[in-house]
């Protein structure tokens, strides 16, 4: 039987459940776990983080995972790839490094890759000729370079290859992209070349499949749903990964979810734009051609994927600062519900308007309705109807407008019309982060790895 | 019919821009798809939740269709005033769409 290397996705996002991760590590017979921390958001907040206090900026969900499964994957052998430094890479790793040492581990060799935080240089890069312009609207940086938060580039795999190589257990790194937490365990026990455009490309594929964890045994299911048994103690995926790149998805052994082509295809076509050119920082991508074959309880054969070189430039997402969300929600109740609610709504907008209210955009939804289709679903305007939920919400340009809303709000309870309630307590107010995608030639950006032992 | 009948889906986000993932049960409700479930429609039924243009794209190995919508998501996940900001359940409305069925 050909060689196969076992690649279980441990974590989805920041926050995501760690139980998945450590029964895999326990009874998954994995080779590499890979953890995704990271989405477009959690790198605005991670370094608002890091600016309020320099040891913190990384997802601190690393250690609670590693607290759980460090000892197995020592135990066994089973090395850990994440993207959990976020935008400190090094303090994560001294946080793992610490944890080691508290649960008495020792010979753990942790790596720092680093690369994809440009931010403080930013200026001189654009002395280089690389403009930053915004990819959607082509916009020059200098209309929010005061604003920013953040600056990290999407980058590939090859700092993970590399520390690994140097006998890394646990690597640890900021902005790779999901797929570089995959493609570096290829990588480096196949021994393929960085061109290798088809292997690489339909390892991306098999990336993209289970990277974000439970979606793909039967979490987020829309097929068959009702179906899946076991929710509740999903089993996060894992790819015994072949030689030439193909694999067989699975997930761990006695969990919960199912993995068949329903579950697999669904995650396929999640957050993807042209199946052809499916960019990553290591290879272009082809999904057009992949397929699917049930071999086995909760095993499916993943094939046909392929690629094209990779792209000459890769992609920068700065963040940052874009206002405050003002937010309220109360609810009317039968006879006149829907009278009511629009009453109450023109009472809140004029005591706004009376504040001084500054916003630039703003939304009423009727939640139970409208609040996920908006204008495409009728409003509640049955007569009959037992209640109506409004909720309120504006983009404001700093905390003092935003925090207007609640307090307009609040004297709905006497001022307004009867049968109200649930107008709450005040909520907390939401920091708007945007988010400037923009490119930057792959030449100006060079990882670095650094190993700490334990 | 209502696309749900032959199909399933999923949404996301990426930025502004929206995709949905149409994958059919079978190969006769994938040709049903892809005869019915044009780019000129899908803009139609999202009417004003969607604010650029549809893309459709085809995945045939997996009897897939997806459709890549750009200024979807009132400025993006992170930016967006509605409940739904990440379009996680825009694959639902699409799933809702009556088309023909089979002939």
């Amino acid at each position: 039987m050909s060689r196969t290397v076992r690649l279980g996705a441990g974590m989805a996002f920041w926050g995501d459940s760690v139980r998945p991760a450590i029964e895999m590590v326990e009874r998954g017979d994995i080779d590499y776990l890979c953890c995704d921390h990271l989405a477009e958001l959690t790198m605005s907040i991670l370094a608002k983080q890091r600016a309020r206090n320099s040891s913190l900026g990384y997802t601190r969900d690393i250690l609670d995972l590693l607290r759980g499964a460090l000892p197995t994957c020592v135990e066994k052998g089973i090395k850990v790839v994440t993207n959990s430094g976020g935008a400190n890479p090094r303090a994560a790793a001294e946080g793992v490094v610490a944890l080691c040492k508290e649960l008495g581990v020792s010979g753990v060799r942790v790596a720092v890759v680093t690369g994809d935080d440009i931010e403080t240089d930013i200026d001189d890069l654009i002395g280089q000729g690389v403009d930053f312009a915004n990819l959607d609207t082509g916009e020059p940086l200098s209309t929010v370079r005061d604003r920013l938060t953040h600056a990290a580039v999407y980058t590939g795999c090859e700092g993970i290859v590399e520390a690994l190589r140097q006998g890394a257990d646990i690597v640890i790194c900021g902005r790779v992209t999901d797929i570089a937490l995959y493609l570096g365990p290829l990588i480096h026990e196949f021994g393929w070349a960085t061109d290798d455009w088809e292997r690489l490309g339909m390892a991306t594929v098999v990336a993209h499949a289970i990277e974000c964890g439970g979606q793909a045994t039967g979490g987020l299911y829309a097929g068959d749903w009702a179906g899946v048994d076991g929710l509740e103690n999903l089993g996060y995926p894992i790819a015994e990964v072949a030689e030439d790149g193909t694999a067989v998805l699975t997930k761990t052994p006695a969990s919960g979810g199912r993995v068949d082509v329903g579950t697999v295809s669904e995650q396929l076509v999640y957050e993807i734009l042209d199946p052809a050119n499916y960019l990553t920082a290591d290879v272009t991508a082809d999904f057009t051609g992949v397929t699917l074959e049930e071999v086995g309880l909760d095993r499916v054969r993943i094939t046909g994927g392929t690629g094209k070189p990779a792209p000459q430039t890769l992609k920068v997402n700065m963040g940052y600062r874009a206002g405050f969300v003002g937010e309220a929600q109360f609810t009317y109740t039968w006879p006149d519900a829907w009278q009511k609610a629009q009453r109450g709504i023109t009472f809140l907008k004029k005591r706004l308007e009376r504040a001084g209210f500054e916003y630039t955009d703003e939304i009423i939804e009727y939640l139970g309705q409208t609040s996920m289709w908006g204008s495409r679903v009728p409003e509640p305007r049955d007569p009959d109807i037992p209640e109506i939920v409004v909720r309120y919400a504006a983009r404001c340009p700093d905390q003092e407008q935003a925090r207007k809303v609640f307090t307009e709000s609040v004297a709905l309870y006497n001022n307004g019309p009867a049968g109200v309630a649930g107008v709450g307590t005040r909520p907390p107010l939401k920091e708007l982060y945007a988010i400037w995608p923009c490119l930057i030639p792959r030449e100006h950006v060079r990882q670095s790895v650094e190993l700490l032992e334990v | 019919m209502r696309v749900v009948d032959i199909a399933h889906g999923r949404s996301g986000d990426k930025g502004d821009t929206c995709n949905v993932g149409l994958v059919a049960w079978d190969d006769e409700g994938y040709r049903i798809l892809r005869r019915e479930v044009t780019e000129e429609r899908v803009a139609a039924h999202f009417g004003d939740l969607v604010k650029g243009t549809v893309t459709r794209y085809e995945m045939p190995g997996i009897k897939a269709l997806n459709f890549v919508l750009t200024r979807a998501l009132d400025g993006g996940g992170t930016l967006s005033l509605r409940s739904d900001h990440l379009g996680k359940v825009m694959y639902a409305w699409l799933l809702r769409m009556e088309i023909e069925g089979p002939g």
